[in-house]
C-alpha cells in the first residue's frame, strides 16, 4: 500500500476501505466513519456508505463510481464529481488506502 | 442494513438531493427528536472503572463509600472480551477511571486489547503512579486522547489537605512524565471549600507556570464519600457565587483555556442565559422545561469495576446487566430501565413542587440525574442542587458571562 492524497493520483489504482477505520451504522441509513488512528470521525449518508462498502480492494475509482451510481439510478449528473471528492476526502483522512 | 442498503428508496431518494458523502462532524443521533425514544443503533462510548483501588482517599471522592457498589476487581481477560464486545459493536472511544486506573499492572494489556478492536482512550488519574514506563505505553499506543490529571490548587498546602500528604508534588511528577513522552494531557481542578479562594493561583499555576493549554473544572458534588464530609467541603452560597465570579474573570483573562460541563464556571453560563432569556421574554432553548439533561444514556454507558453495565458512574446503582453475561447490545437497544430513563426527558419539570411558579421553569433543564438521586432519592427528579431559584433565594448572584 502506499499514501496519496489526491484522486487525479491514484485513476486505474484500486482502493480499499482502512480495515483499521470503523463504519458504524448508527440508524437505518446514516453512519459514522471513525479512524481510531487519527480519532477523525465524519458523518456519512447512504451513498456514502455504498462509497465506503465498493472499496474492496479489486475496484478503481471509477469503477467505485460506476457501481455506487448503479445502486442510485436518480443520482444528478455531478454526482460522480462528488464520489470521487468524496474518495479524495476518504484517501486524505486515512479511511481509505491504495493497493499496489 | 445490509449490504445492497444503497439500492433502498429512501437512499435513493437522498442521493438525488444530497451529496454522497461526509458532513463535518458526527450526526447526534438522527432519528432520535426530542421526546422520542428512538436511540443510535450501539453506544459510541463507555466510562470504564477499570479498578476499585485507589492509592489515595480524597474527602470529596464521588466513587468510594456508595452503598450500592460491590468494591473488587475483574479480571484482566473478563475486560478483554468486554473491550472485544465494544469493537463489535463499533464503540468508538473509552474513558478508563476508577478507582485509580493505573493501579492494574496489567494495564499495557488492556490497552492493547482497546487498540486491537479499533478503540481510543482516555484515562482519568490523579497522576501520582504515572512513570515513563507507563507514559511509554501510552504514547506507543497512539491512541489516547488524554489523560487527565486533577489537580486542585497551586500548592501542596491547597493540594493536599484534601487528597494527602505528598499526592500534589506526585501529580505534578504524573503530569510532567506525561508530557515528556508527549501524552496529551489535561488537568481537572474540583473546586470545594478548601481551594475556593486559590483559584487565580491555581489558573496561574497551571497556564502560565506549567504552560498547560487549559484545564477543566467542576465542583465537589453531594455524592460518594463526599456526603460523609460534605459540610465540609461542599460550597456554600457564597463560596460558589465566589468561585463563579473568579472563574468568569478567569476565562476572560485566559480565553478558551478553562472548561467546565457542570460546576461553577458551567453553572455561571448556564444561568446568565437563563436569566437573559427569563427577562428578555426570549423563547426557551429546545428540551428546557423538562427533565433533559442529561443525554449521556443517548450515546454511552459505563460499567463499573465489578462488571457491573450501569446508565452512569454517577447513576452507580442502575445496574443494566453484567459484561460477559449480558448481551450489551439488547440493553443498549432495550433494557427497560435505560428505555425509561432516556425517556426521562418527556417529563415536565412543572410536575414537581419545587418548580412550580419558577419563573426560569422554561428555561430550565432539572440537571444532573445523579446529583438528583443523592439528593431526593429519586432519579426522575429536578436536582435541587442546582436549582437557579435556590440559589437566587438563598442570596447569591449570578455573575454575566460574554459567552451567553
Amino acid at each position: 500500500m502506499t499514501t496519496v492524497t489526491r484522486a487525479e493520483d491514484f485513476t486505474g489504482l484500486r482502493l480499499l476501505a482502512n480495515p483499521d477505520c470503523v463504519l458504524r451504522e448508527e440508524s437505518d441509513d446514516w453512519g459514522v466513519l471513525f479512524n481510531p488512528d487519527t480519532g477523525q470521525a465524519c458523518g456519512v449518508n447512504p451513498s456514502g456508505i455504498a462509497v465506503w462498502r465498493a472499496l474492496d480492494g479489486r475496484r478503481t475509482v471509477a469503477e467505485v463510481e460506476g457501481w455506487v451510481l448503479t445502486g442510485f439510478p436518480e443520482a444528478p449528473p455531478e454526482a460522480a464529481d462528488e464520489i470521487r471528492a468524496f474518495v479524495d476526502e476518504l484517501i486524505a483522512g486515512g479511511f481509505a488506502l491504495i493497493v499496489e | 442494513m445490509s449490504g445492497s442498503a444503497g439500492k433502498t428508496a429512501p437512499a435513493v431518494q437522498r442521493a438525488t438531493r444530497a451529496a454522497p458523502g461526509s458532513r463535518k462532524t458526527a450526526p447526534a443521533a438522527p432519528h432520535a427528536a426530542p421526546g422520542s425514544p428512538a436511540v443510535i443503533d450501539t453506544p459510541r462510548s463507555f466510562d470504564v472503572e477499570l479498578t476499585a483501588r485507589c492509592n489515595s482517599r480524597c474527602v470529596y471522592c464521588f466513587f468510594f463509600d456508595n452503598d450500592a457498589v460491590e468494591y473488587r476487581d475483574l479480571p484482566t481477560a473478563d475486560w478483554l472480551g468486554f473491550f472485544d464486545e465494544c469493537g463489535r459493536l463499533g464503540v468508538m472511544r473509552l474513558c478508563l477511571a476508577g478507582g485509580e486506573p493505573f493501579m492494574r499492572p496489567d494495564l499495557p494489556e488492556l490497552i492493547d486489547g482497546i487498540r486491537r478492536n479499533r478503540m481510543r482512550y482516555g484515562l482519568l488519574s490523579n497522576g501520582s503512579l504515572i512513570d515513563d514506563s507507563i507514559a511509554g505505553v501510552l504514547a506507543a499506543s497512539g491512541r489516547c486522547d488524554y489523560v487527565q490529571v486533577s489537580i486542585d490548587g497551586p500548592s501542596a498546602s491547597v493540594h493536599d489537605a484534601s487528597r494527602g500528604t505528598g499526592s500534589f508534588a506526585a501529580a505534578v511528577r504524573g503530569l510532567e512524565c506525561l508530557r515528556r513522552h508527549g501524552v496529551p494531557a489535561t488537568v481537572r481542578v474540583t473546586i470545594q471549600h478548601h481551594n475556593v479562594a486559590y483559584l487565580r493561583q491555581t489558573a496561574a499555576f497551571l497556564l502560565d507556570e506549567l504552560r498547560l493549554p487549559g484545564f477543566s473544572t467542576n465542583s465537589a458534588g453531594y455524592l460518594g464519600s463526599c456526603r460523609r464530609h460534605a459540610d465540609d467541603v461542599l460550597l456554600d452560597v457564597a463560596e460558589r457565587q465566589l468561585a463563579m465570579e473568579t472563574l468568569v474573570e478567569l476565562s476572560e483573562r485566559y480565553p478558551g483555556r478553562i472548561t467546565a460541563q457542570a460546576g461553577p464556571l458551567a453553572e455561571a453560563r448556564m444561568w446568565s442565559r437563563m436569566l437573559r432569556d427569563a427577562h428578555e421574554g426570549r423563547p426557551p432553548l429546545p428540551d428546557r422545561g423538562r427533565l433533559a439533561a442529561c443525554g449521556c444514556s443517548r450515546t454511552r454507558l459505563a460499567v463499573r469495576a465489578d462488571g457491573s453495565v450501569v446508565i452512569c458512574t454517577m447513576l452507580p446503582h442502575a445496574v443494566l446487566g453484567h459484561i460477559g453475561r449480558d448481551d450489551l447490545h439488547e440493553i443498549w437497544l432495550r433494557h427497560p430501565l435505560l428505555v425509561a430513563h432516556r425517556r426521562r426527558r418527556e417529563i415536565p419539570l412543572a410536575d414537581f413542587q419545587m418548580c412550580r411558579d419558577c419563573p426560569y421553569i422554561d428555561h430550565c433543564t432539572g440537571n444532573c440525574p445523579g446529583l438528583a438521586y443523592t439528593h431526593t432519592g429519586e432519579i426522575d427528579h429536578p436536582s435541587p442542587d442546582a436549582c437557579l431559584r435556590l440559589f437566587l433565594e438563598q442570596g447569591g448572584r449570578v455573575p454575566e458571562t460574554a459567552d451567553v
